[in-house]
């Protein structure tokens, strides 16, 4: 959690470091906030289970290196298609029946989600915390009077050129313009002959895709262990209503300023309260600038 | 809010139910349980007032139980007063972080305003955890125990009736709620802000107002629960899951009508018990399976039963009553 | 009654209501017309407490209310309708009208009662125990008067009360209407449809693009220039319904 300390040499520049963690810290995050910004701007549906789909991608990463001694970079294209279809599963077990529902039932049911899918993971592998290293988590790079290692270098590099990816098909393809296209008016989107439930399948899906992968991304990072996802989820929710919820670009802005605060309120406060200052600026948003520091007043009370 | 008549009947059954059950037996796992059931379903009626009669969904009312429970074990274990001087802080520290949350996330409607909750009970817990010197951080606080009802010392039985006591403070409060005037008000509030102000309903302060009660109720039930418990730790009383498990029972039971919590309480409780039995002999699976059944009944009670068993009950007595109406 | 002085309300760039002013007095039944995006509702949610105006003052019986909160306002005996309707979908109608009774008066008993009387007078006797959501919309529409007249309002906003009515359905509410006022309620009608107003209102005020382009007797309005004009680019005309 404090990238800054951990490779604590004195001889490093501080500002230069933090800027650094800042900027890798973010990227994880915001893999992870973009399928939760996707799913609720086209679905409209807040996910709490979204970080439990992050703890399972840490377990595949997790299962695939000790037994098959699988690297998670590796083992990545395969989270892909794997979270995918969960996603699609999911879908068409839980979320759709809810899809037209009223936020209550919405928010309870993905809280029940996140109960479950968090025991599943108790029952089969239980509490203890799990680590892995790979060698490129003890590759320590140093440039300019920074230190850090290759696993969040190539964490960092992945997560960002999924997001971008995430980001273009979502502006230049069809499919992704459809998707948009119902975000903006699913009434209007109907009557143009779109078929929304095929939209919502595929968004919810593609939400989930990302965060598994993260989860590889971040298991040679982070221990792996049922309730994992819990303290990067409300990170998430950090960053989306920081950039507004549904907004994707939003989000990648979002990420850095709360890696930012993290990191940078790790380094001044020191780690334990840094979680504070975050969840103080979440409140702070939330109350102030519900529709995210960009977004437009009022759109906090969109689909009530 | 419809199933009143059958409701109340129901109602005063479990409770008088709970009255008699120490003259029946002294078996302490089961009092035990009772007293969980009055408990769990008086917590859960507190968060009712604000979820269900207000319509505002809170998953951080952890924080609430947890300020009551820090208050009162800090009062008689760092502090050696009694516990019900610390119910009476927390009750009152409780009240001002209701009115604080209520008045912050005013404006906030469904998920944000669940989001915005849960936020601030993570603050809490963090707080409690990190604040070594005054909580003694997350190794937690033992209560000690020293009988008498002063120092909430007490037998099985009393603490039956105490929390019967608040079950029933509770249970009145919820029955207001549905026959007061302020109670319409609130359902106003709840199923059309922008039509309640219409009519001259000030909702902010009634939304603020309702939170705030919730908040007292549920800072009530924290405090008897850490000193019947005897331990309070930041990892459980600030907890989601506690969040969440206050808000279940209403759920099931529920949402807005006064028998719902209690109702809920009673199965969740039962369900509970029944799956310990059944796989008390796995190794690290009890709470783990448990906990899967637990949110596999919450999808399937929302998506098929939104309104609950009384939601339920509420329907299969009105078609009995319209096809008796429909025969005569 | 009411006095409106130069309201202006924008968004963003957009300006809805510019420098409106209009004046009510008690036993009026004033109508306000214009075309779709003219600035009626917007004007409604001024006068009503919903929006803040930029520039501008409402002067509710002298007393200046701009920026009061729309329940304050209720309470000084001004009560709006919604144009999409808000009933409270999970309470029957009685209790609908209950909650509306509750804010003159002190106890459910009393409230009761005088929801039933309202109920009766507005034509919904039958419905009184129906869930307001399952209610048909030219009922649900009789629910929002319904509701707002059991505030006791001295004013009351109706807004779009007519649209979406069938024939028969647009008669029984142009009658309520007329006995409302006829019992001594000022009301300002907001209407899309200008044959019906024609009928209804002694009075008319015709918003187009934010602006009061006209206001005078029905007579005035249908040969005014301005206003034939403002209705031509619409698939509108006077022969409507």
């Amino acid at each position: 959690m404090d990238p800054a300390r951990r490779l604590g040499p004195a001889e490093i520049d501080v500002f230069a470091q933090l800027a650094v963690s800042t900027l890798l810290l973010g990227g994880i995050y915001a893999l992870i906030a973009v399928g939760l910004t996707l799913i609720f701007g086209i679905m409209r549906v807040v996910n709490f289970a979204h970080g439990e789909y992050l703890m399972l991608g840490m377990y595949l990463a997790f299962w695939a290196f000790s037994l098959l001694a699988l690297d998670p970079y590796v083992v990545l294209p395969a989270s892909l298609v794997i979270f995918f279809v969960v996603g699609l599963l999911t879908y068409a077990l839980v979320m759709r029946g809810v899809i037209h529902a009223s936020h209550n039932v919405q928010i309870f049911t993905t809280v029940g989600l996140s109960i479950a899918l968090q025991n599943v993971a108790l029952v089969l592998w239980t509490g203890d915390f799990r680590v892995i290293r790979p060698w490129h988590s003890s590759v320590v790079i140093r440039l300019g009077g920074t230190a850090f290692n290759l696993s969040q270098v190539v964490a960092f590099a992945v997560a960002v050129a999924l997001t971008i990816g995430l980001l273009l098909f979502m502006r230049r393809t069809h499919t992704g313009r459809v998707m948009r296209a119902t975000a903006q008016d699913r009434d209007a989107a109907t009557l143009m002959g779109i078929d929304t439930d095929r939209v919502y399948r595929l968004t919810f899906a593609i939400g989930i895709a990302c965060v598994g992968a993260a989860g590889a991304l971040v298991a040679p990072l982070y221990a792996t262990y049922p309730q994992a996802g819990l303290q990067f989820v409300l990170i998430a929710y950090v960053v989306v209503v920081l950039g507004g919820l549904g907004d994707m670009a939003g989000a990648l802005l979002g990420s850095l300023i709360v890696a930012a605060v993290e990191v940078a309120g790790s380094y001044v406060f020191g780690a334990a309260w840094k979680e504070v200052l975050y969840f103080v600026l979440f409140i702070g948003v939330l109350v102030f600038r519900p529709a995210g520091l960009f977004g437009q007043r009022g759109a906090e009370t969109l689909g009530a | 809010m419809r199933w009143l008549a059958p409701g109340r009947a129901a109602a005063a059954l479990l409770f008088a139910g709970a009255a008699v059950v120490p003259l029946l037996s002294r078996d302490s796992f089961f009092l035990d349980s009772v007293i969980l059931i009055l408990l769990w379903g008086s917590l859960s009626a507190a968060w009712n007032v604000a979820g269900g009669y207000a319509g505002q969904v809170s998953l951080g009312h952890a924080a609430f139980f947890g300020i009551g429970a820090y208050a009162a074990a800090l009062a008689s274990a760092r502090y050696e007063q009694s516990p019900w001087l610390g119910l009476a802080v927390g009750v009152l520290l409780s009240i001002v972080a209701g009115a604080l949350i209520g008045y912050l996330s005013n404006r906030l409607k469904g998920p944000y305003f669940a989001l915005s909750t849960i936020a601030f009970a993570e603050v809490l817990k963090i707080v409690a955890s990190r604040w070594r010197g005054f909580t003694a951080g997350s190794e937690g606080i033992p209560v000690p125990y020293r009988p008498g009802f002063w120092t909430l010392g007490l037998d099985h039985v009393a603490w039956l009736y105490l929390a019967l006591t608040l079950a029933l403070v509770c249970y009145g409060l919820q029955v207001y709620l549905e026959k007061s005037r302020v109670g319409y008000r609130l359902a106003g509030v709840r199923e059309d802000e922008d039509a309640a102000e219409a009519l001259g309903i000030a909702t902010r302060r009634l939304k603020v107002a309702a939170v705030m009660l919730s908040a007292a109720l549920t800072a009530v039930g924290g405090s008897l629960w850490a000193q019947y418990v005897g331990f309070v730790d930041p990892a459980h009383v600030f907890s989601i899951d506690l969040s969440i498990r206050f808000a279940l029972n209403s759920i099931i039971g529920g949402m807005g009508t006064a028998l719902g919590p209690f109702l809920g309480s009673v199965l969740i409780t039962m369900l509970e018990t029944y799956l310990r039995a059944t796989f008390s002999g796995m190794k690290a699976g009890f709470s783990g399976i448990y906990l899967i059944i637990y949110g596999t009944v919450l999808i399937l009670v929302v998506r098929f039963a939104p309104e609950g068993v009384t939601g339920l009950a509420d329907r299969v007595w009105r078609r009995r009553g319209a096809a008796r109406a429909e025969a005569a | 009654m009411l006095t409106l002085e130069g309201v202006s309300k924008h968004f963003g760039g957009l300006t809805a209501v510019r420098e409106v002013s209009l004046q009510v007095r008690a036993g009026d039944l004033l109508g306000i017309i214009g075309p779709n995006g003219a600035g009626k509702t917007t004007l409604f949610n001024v006068i009503a407490g919903y929006y803040r105006p930029e520039a501008g003052r409402v002067v509710l019986e002298g007393r200046n209310v701009t920026g009061l909160p729309p329940h304050a306002i209720s309470r000084l005996g001004l009560t709006r309708t919604f144009q999409i309707v808000k009933p409270f979908g999970n309470l029957s109608v009685l209790e609908n009208v209950m909650i509306g009774a509750l804010s003159p008066l002190p106890s459910t008993r009393q409230a009761r009662a005088e929801a039933e009387r309202v109920i009766a007078v507005c034509g919904l006797g039958l419905h009184a125990h129906a869930r307001a959501r399952a209610l048909p919309l030219a009922l649900r529409k009789r629910l929002e008067v319904a509701r707002a007249l059991a505030t006791h309002p001295r004013l009351l906003l109706l807004d779009e009360v007519m649209a979406g009515l069938n024939p028969t359905e647009l008669v029984g509410m142009v009658d309520l209407v007329r006995r409302l006022h006829a019992d001594g309620l000022t009301i300002i009608v907001i209407e899309h449809i200008m044959a019906a107003m024609m009928r209804l209102a002694q009075r008319i005020v015709v918003l187009h693009h934010g602006e009061k382009i006209a206001e005078g007797t029905p007579q005035e309005i249908a040969s005014d220039r301005r206003v034939v004009d403002a209705y031509l680019g619409e698939d509108f005309s006077l022969a409507e319904a």
